[in-house]
């Protein structure tokens, strides 16, 4: 391992790796060592053309960029000397000098790498009287994707990220000198799964989404860790939060996970938040599709009316529950404590599929598969068959994925019951079948994990509130449970409470409650998964 | 183009008689003779001993020593080894490597043939740029006549070494004279050089390792071989041994080709060998080794045509290029051509490169045209000094030394421009 | 079909000569620019497929160096070099005459679809200047009447 010395302080890394993946390595690359770069990407193959981060190495007269040289034993390193300030300099001025002015009307102003070095490492005033480069703006890249030639400064992440992460290749650059420009054959837009990580990756607005573009500043976001949903993969995300509503997520940087990158779909899964059909308040329902709104307290009084009717009349065996994968593994443990408390043992749950692909998709469109398959739910459709026999005579339902596995067959199944009892975020015709239908929390509403296809627990954390009466299926289980008076359940909801009981009672979840839990998330003991 | 220089040595003696270009006529001077004792009495090893005790450099304008750099080649056979000869020729001001090609085919490959044996390579692309049709072509029937005679082909004048030697022709880029941006136009790609390391005698031609080296330099070889490295040192200076061939352009009374020893004085070229200026005229500057390098004043022409006599006037041999400028010359338009020319050329990879050289020339178009200041000419200095020593490869420096030389030594044909608002030469050729 | 049967046998027998058959790309380049005076968007696609690679790399290799076009250049190429040697000795002004004689300005092509005119940068006859490229033939040490004829007779 050898040691390396930079600006005075030593650091042991990996053999092979240049100077800027070293520091990436130890985590202190712009965070303690500071390296401007445009042009390398930790996740992409070197480049070398932005000449940024060009850097002193004591023993070799000419700087060098640091993305290309190999670490060496007692190399030692200088990036904030005279001469490399003026090389950073000398470079911020000649990026410049064709970059439009058009902080105004840029997506990227506030988060922009143009900027932020221009600021930090460029000259204050331009020296240049020139015409700039004129080149082709709003350029309709793709379904996704806006381009604007003249804002781009030629960095080449966009073109090396098609050809080696998706390996589809769309983009390249054409000409040369100063009047490269990147484009795309004609007939072949910018069209993958992937397409939206080449706006994270470019460091200026040269390519911005279709879907945020001009949406709102990103100085009013605040940008909190969560968890897309979208399926068992767990990319992690930035949730763009302002006016209690998310605006975006862009790709959070995880190792074990998803890299630097999400796929296009999970990306806009944020407007799952706000969607028009979310259930938007408990409700009564009726058989004739009649709704009455309900408060929180009268949806559980008549809840656990309902499902004391069956328990009364059938035994409490006959209640069962079909739990949800895109609920938290709090939201799972609380039912099946609450099974347990009741004296049932009929519970199952199924997972919807989505085209997965080698990259980052995975087969389940559900981000807590695993979490089900942890606490020891098994698949639906025994139970199913017990309801369809009578066995079972009331269910308490989380989510409607039962009809993306069963089909429109389910409802006839499910009209058999005696009570039907509801937790859904989303709308669907399940809703017209249940008696008591909850408002249920999404996981950018709520404290809780997800157990991801490899095991893997991460937090989700409350981004916004829902601006309607909704709870975590957890909240709505503990307090179901208060009014059937089952034992265990004493005091108010409390998920981290919840997560250190799990954790407790399940080995495989050591250090995974939402106390211990770093924010890159953990990986389940041994488990009970696959 | 002429069949031999105006000045022949070793190099361009017989290039005056077409049979030259063929094999019989190379094999009556005694052509092919070098390569086979090279490939029957001497190892390899012994080989390249011979051309680095030689001190031949490359001719290609960077000067690196040829017996040096075909050291760095790998042993072993594991993998397969290319030579390429650089046969892209776009340095403005230089036409001896066409001299080459077309009049004496044979020596390169004869060259070649003897530096395939010594890094043990088994095949040498041609790389020719795609302008010069015909000396490819003249090039061609030469290999053609090689294969038919056994000259090159499985077994090599008999010996059982294999070689073989390809011409790939360029499509009109100057960045792919630059070593790693040839081998990525010989893979059939945009020419942009290549970040080192890795170094070509690692990673080359097709990952493979690979040598490089300009077609004069080759022409050198098989006559190092046949009379010696004593006999090489005879001739240049004891830094810079060896003749080279100058090619002379511009305001002279007789441009062309002239094959001196190396160390020869720059006046003595321009006045003795190409006639001096026309009648009535004066030389103003004169570039001595194609466009890349630094202009020298009238009153600097004494130097010595060798690298460590160049250096101290801030300039260097480069490819050899004599660009010749009388006193109608508006060094200006010069710079606007120049900067016109770097900035067409530039891949457009390095920020410095791509936005310099660009900017570079829009300042010398508006100087030129009357709109400029005397805090521009500061700026262009700047410009080109931010450019230097930072890029992936030295395009970038080729293209800030001419701004610099021009400043150094005709500052006032900029300030007049300023000062004027105009060309204050009225006689100058025109944009 | 752009790249006819010959020219596809010609092109494999170049691949041949390469350990990689991108090697040949240039020269299939240099082959369908010859005889449609440009590289077309069919075979963009055709030569896409013989080298296994994407449309669009071919597309940024032909947009890279002067010899290759997407647009359809006339029936002969006519370049003018006009770096430093040749200017010094009139290459703008003989250019000037040409671009007048054709009514056309560089970078141009005759009505007729005969001559595209353009400026072409150090073709290495620096000594012999001014001087023009015409397709692949050199004429050197030209007067303005020398150049004008040597057009004239081009069909």
């Amino acid at each position: 391992m050898p040691k390396i010395v930079v600006d005075g302080v030593s650091y042991e890394v990996a053999e092979g790796r240049t100077i800027l993946q070293a520091l990436d390595d130890l985590g202190v690359l712009m965070n303690g060592v500071d390296i401007p770069h445009y042009c390398w990407h930790p996740k992409l193959t070197i480049d070398g053309s932005c000449r940024l981060c060009q850097v002193e190495v004591e023993g070799i007269p000419k700087l060098q960029i640091a993305c290309n040289t190999l670490v060496t034993e007692g190399m030692v390193i200088h990036t904030q000397s005279e001469r490399v300030r003026k090389a950073r300099e000398g470079v911020m001025e000649l990026l410049l000098i064709n970059h439009p002015l058009d902080c105004p009307i840029c997506d990227q102003a506030g988060e922009c790498k143009l900027q932020d070095y221009a600021f930090e490492y460029g000259v204050p005033h331009a020296r240049t009287r020139e015409p700039r480069r004129a080149a082709k703006k709003r350029v309709d890249l793709g379904p996704t994707i806006v381009f604007d030639q003249e804002r781009c400064i030629l960095c080449r992440r966009c073109v090396r990220f098609c050809r080696e992460v998706p390996g589809t290749g769309e983009l390249a650059v054409f000409q040369r000198g100063d009047r490269s420009t990147i484009e795309t054959a004609p007939g072949q837009p910018l069209d993958n799964d992937y397409s939206m990580n080449v706006a994270d990756i470019c460091p200026v607005g040269a390519l911005t989404t279709k879907d945020f573009r001009f949406k709102i500043r990103v100085w009013f976001l605040e940008e909190l860790p969560g968890v897309c949903t979208g399926c068992a993969n767990g990319c992690n995300v930035y949730m763009g939060v302002a006016n209690n509503r998310v605006y975006r997520y862009v790709a959070r940087r995880n190792d074990e996970v998803n890299q630097t990158w999400i796929c296009d779909d999970g990306r806009l899964s944020y407007k799952r938040i706000g969607a028009e059909d979310r259930i938007d308040g408990h409700a009564l329902q009726a058989p004739d599709g009649r709704r009455q709104q309900l408060s929180f307290d009268a949806a559980i009084a008549q809840a656990a009316a309902a499902l004391r009717g069956v328990i009364e009349r059938k035994g409490p065996g006959a209640i069962g529950a079909i739990a949800s994968p895109h609920a938290t593994n709090e939201d799972l443990f609380v039912l099946r404590r609450f099974l347990e408390a009741l004296g049932s043992s009929q519970a199952g749950f199924t997972v919807p599929t989505w085209r997965a692909d080698a990259l980052l998709r995975k087969p389940e469109a559900a981000a807590n598969g695993a979490g089900c398959r942890a606490l020891g739910f098994g698949d639906a459709a025994p139970l199913l068959e017990r309801v369809r026999g009578g066995a079972v005579a009331g269910l308490v339902v989380l989510g409607h994925d039962l009809l993306a596995t069963f089909g429109p067959s389910v409802l006839e199944t499910l009209r058999t019951l005696d009570a039907l009892v509801l937790l859904d975020s989303h709308r669907s015709e399940l809703e017209g079948l249940a008696q008591v239908v909850f408002a249920a929390r999404v996981p950018a509403e709520k404290h809780g994990t997800l157990t991801n296809h490899a095991g893997r627990v991460q937090r989700v954390v409350p981004a916004v509130e829902p601006p309607f009466e909704a709870q975590a299926e957890g909240e709505i289980l503990w307090r179901l449970a208060q009014a059937l008076e089952l034992p265990g359940f004493a005091g108010e909801w409390d998920p981290y409470a919840v997560s250190r009981e799990l954790a407790a009672a399940e080995p495989a979840f050591t250090g995974c409650d939402l106390d211990s839990l770093p924010s890159e998330g953990a990986p389940l003991r041994g488990a009970r998964i696959d | 183009m002429q069949k031999a220089p105006y000045v022949t040595s070793y190099l361009t003696e017989h290039t005056g008689d077409d049979a030259f270009a063929t094999l019989d006529g190379y094999r009556a001077r005694g052509g092919w003779e070098a390569a086979r004792r090279a490939l029957t009495e001497m190892s390899p090893d012994q080989v390249i001993e011979l051309v680095k005790s030689s001190g031949l450099q490359g001719r290609g304008g960077a000067g690196f020593s040829t017996g040096l750099k075909w050291s760095f080649m790998p042993k072993g056979a594991d993998k397969p080894k290319y030579l390429v000869c650089n046969a892209d020729e776009s340095e403005p001001g230089s036409f001896k490597d066409r001299l080459l090609l077309e009049r004496a085919p044979h020596q390169i490959l004869e060259g070649i043939l003897i530096g395939a044996w010594a890094t043990g390579a088994e095949k040498t692309f041609v790389y020719v740029r795609g302008e010069y049709a015909y000396p490819a072509a003249v090039l061609q029937r030469a290999i053609d006549e090689c294969y038919q005679a056994g000259i090159l082909g499985p077994s090599c004048l008999g010996t059982g070494f294999r070689h073989d030697v390809v011409i790939t022709r360029g499509a009109g880029a100057y960045i792919c004279g630059e070593e790693t941006g040839l081998l990525e136009s010989l893979e059939g790609k945009k020419g942009q050089p290549r970040k080192k390391p890795p170094f070509p005698a690692q990673f080359g031609a097709f990952g493979m390792p690979t040598t490089v080296n300009n077609v004069e330099t080759f022409s050198h070889v098989p006559h190092i071989v046949r009379k010696g490295a004593e006999w090489f040192r005879g001739f240049g200076t004891e830094k810079s041994p060896g003749t080279t061939i100058f090619g002379v352009s511009g305001h002279v009374r007789r441009p062309g080709l002239y094959e001196l020893p190396l160390g020869t004085r720059l006046d003595e070229i321009v006045f003795q060998h190409a006639g001096g200026p026309p009648e009535g005229r004066k030389v103003k500057g004169v570039i001595p080794g194609g466009m890349s390098m630094p202009i020298l004043p009238a009153s600097q022409l004494d130097v010595p045509m060798a690298n460590e006599f160049l250096r101290e006037r801030k300039t260097m041999l480069g490819t050899g290029g004599v660009m010749v400028m009388d006193d109608t010359t508006c060094m200006v338009r010069v710079g606007c051509v120049i900067t016109y020319f770097f900035r067409d050329e530039s891949c457009g990879q390095c920020t410095q490169c791509r936005e310099g050289t660009g900017w570079l020339h829009k300042l010398m178009q508006r100087i030129e045209r009357g709109a400029g200041t005397l805090e521009d000419l500061e700026l262009m200095l700047d410009v080109a000094g931010k450019m230097e020593g930072q890029t992936i490869c030295a395009f970038a420096d080729a293209a800030a030394w001419p701004v610099q030389g021009l400043l150094r030594h005709f500052r006032e044909d900029f300030e007049a421009h300023v000062k004027h608002g105009k060309c204050p030469f009225p006689e100058s050729f025109e944009l | 079909m752009v790249i006819s049967a010959e020219l596809r046998a010609r092109i494999d027998a170049e691949i041949a000569k390469y350990p990689q058959k991108r090697g040949a790309l240039l020269a299939a380049l240099h082959w369908v620019q010859r005889e449609q005076k440009c590289i077309p968007a069919e075979a963009v696609q055709e030569l896409a497929e013989i080298f296994e690679i994407r449309p669009i790399e071919v597309l940024e290799v032909v947009t890279f160096y002067n010899m290759f076009s997407t647009e359809k250049q006339g029936r002969h190429e006519v370049r003018v070099c006009t770096n430093l040697p040749c200017s010094l000795r009139g290459a703008r002004q003989l250019l000037k005459e040409l671009e007048q004689h054709l009514g056309i300005e560089a970078g141009e092509t005759t009505p007729d679809g005969r001559i595209t005119l353009g400026h072409e940068e150090c073709l290495g006859a620096c000594a012999w200047a001014p001087m023009m490229r015409v397709d692949e033939t050199y004429h050197e040490n030209l007067d303005v009447e020398q150049a004008r004829r040597i057009l004239d007779a081009l069909e």
